[in-house]
């Protein structure tokens, strides 16, 4: 695969996202804060961020009085998953914009995600699996304390760590995670969990007994599910973009050099079931925005991936400044 | 919309023969996809697209109960009435046998509109 042939296609599809800017902009209107979040994180990685500050405070805007975000932006009852997201992107985004009213927004988030973690170390929210959902608070608290942010720190640490623990607790001998209720494959869960909560640790002080091997376990379980293909869980879209990336970081921490061969062949059946513009969640599927984002976001991380530069991929998750 | 006008209607779907016990199969009647499944000779008809982010339940996972988990993010769904323990209801149609011939009820509140 040619680094060329990358370059070409993330400037076709960031073309073709920008033309649907109304479709993702809450500039334009309420939206889908899902996806709203799934669109700043393309503008992150393509470091366009500082020409879209009006999304960003039009997301302050739809925050609620408890911190949290709901999944439509004209709803009001907050939910963690998309809070979490939220937050992540405004926290992420605020690097580059330096904003007062987002470096607030910031700390209600923190106050919302410490206001609802239960007492076991998990986070709830109806719409996603408890392993799922704990993945994106404590993603949201890895770049919190990351990036030095020191509000409420001692409080963040105790809850990070609580959520990570959780996390380390409910993984499988095989070295998956799974829910009985959503995801009995547990690739997709797999996935979000090793690089959005756990290896993140190793990235900065490697403070919790256990994550490297968790880590580990993870990739080689991703490793084995993948289809001689190159995709995962019956040729998912969606769920193959989340293993790709998943393992950019996670191999790349690890030194694991056996991720290489899996990610391109990952990234290759994504690049050949794509559609003229954009991706569907399905091969043959009509193109949607989220699957679209996320494979520009694929396109952008496996370019950071492949850079000389060991640490300019685990900056796109926020893990390093 | 003016759903005071809506209309239902028995719609073919496919021959009976293309949907044996333990199959499935996805239809186009208009612009509305339906996937149905034949549950050990019982035939059951939903909407495709989950009413969380859209995924097609035609490739999702079924279970004993008579239940359907969308692929994307196992949001399960009864195959009899849409009903979930998530936030969201799947649409359902009743399903009937007419000789060789599986037919689907479908409401079309836009044609009743132009009929009006």
């Amino acid at each position: 695969m040619h680094q060329e042939q990358i370059t070409q296609l993330i400037k076709e599809e960031y073309a073709f996202f920008l033309q649907q800017r109304s479709g993702w902009s809450l500039t334009a209107g309420p939206q889908d804060l899902e996806l709203v979040a799934h669109a700043l994180r393309v503008l992150l990685h393509a470091r366009t961020t500082p020409d879209f500050l009006a999304d960003y405070l039009a997301l302050v805007d739809c925050q609620h009085a408890d911190g949290g975000w709901s999944p439509f932006s004209a709803d009001h009852e907050s939910t963690v998953w998309v809070s979490a997201f939220c937050g992540l992107m405004l926290i992420r985004g605020n690097r580059l914009l330096g904003h007062e009213r987002l470096a607030r927004a910031v700390h209600r988030a923190i106050d919302y995600f410490l206001a609802t973690q239960r007492p076991d170390g998990r986070w709830v929210d109806p719409r996603w699996a408890d392993l799922d959902t704990t993945s994106h608070p404590v993603s949201f608290f890895n770049v919190v304390i990351a990036l030095g942010e020191s509000y409420r720190r001692s409080d963040v640490q105790r809850a990070w760590e609580q959520g990570v623990r959780f996390i380390l607790d409910h993984q499988s001998p095989d070295g998956g995670w799974y829910d009985n209720d959503f995801h009995p494959s547990g690739v997709e869960i797999t996935a979000h969990l090793i690089q959005d909560a756990l290896i993140a640790d190793l990235v900065m002080e490697n403070r919790v007994r256990g994550v490297r091997e968790a880590c580990a376990k993870g990739a080689a379980k991703l490793y084995a599910l993948q289809a001689a293909d190159g995709s995962w869980d019956g040729e998912n879209v969606d769920h193959t973009m989340d293993c790709t990336r998943s393992l950019m970081i996670v191999t790349r921490v690890l030194g694991d050099e056996h991720g290489r061969e899996v990610i391109t062949r990952g990234l290759q059946w994504l690049i050949d079931v794509k559609n003229p513009h954009g991706w569907g969640d399905f091969p043959g599927m009509e193109t949607n925005l989220e699957r679209t984002c996320d494979g520009l976001d694929t396109l952008l991380k496996y370019q950071a991936y492949c850079s000389a530069d060991p640490l300019a991929v685990v900056r796109l998750w926020g893990y390093v400044p | 919309m003016c759903p005071e006008h809506a209309s239902a209607h028995w719609v073919l779907a496919c021959r009976l023969e293309d949907l044996p016990p333990g199959g499935r199969i996805l239809v186009t009647i208009d612009t509305t996809e339906v996937a149905l499944f034949n549950l050990n000779g019982v035939v059951y008809a939903i909407n495709n697209r989950c009413p969380h982010r859209g995924g097609p339940l035609i490739r999702g996972f079924l279970d004993a109960a008579g239940g359907i988990k969308c692929p994307l993010h196992g949001w399960r769904f009864d195959l009899r009435d849409g009903s979930s323990q998530r936030p969201a209801r799947a649409t359902t149609y009743p399903v009937k046998i007419q000789g060789e011939y599986l037919y689907v009820l479908l409401t079309t509140p836009a044609l009743a509109c132009r009929r009006e």
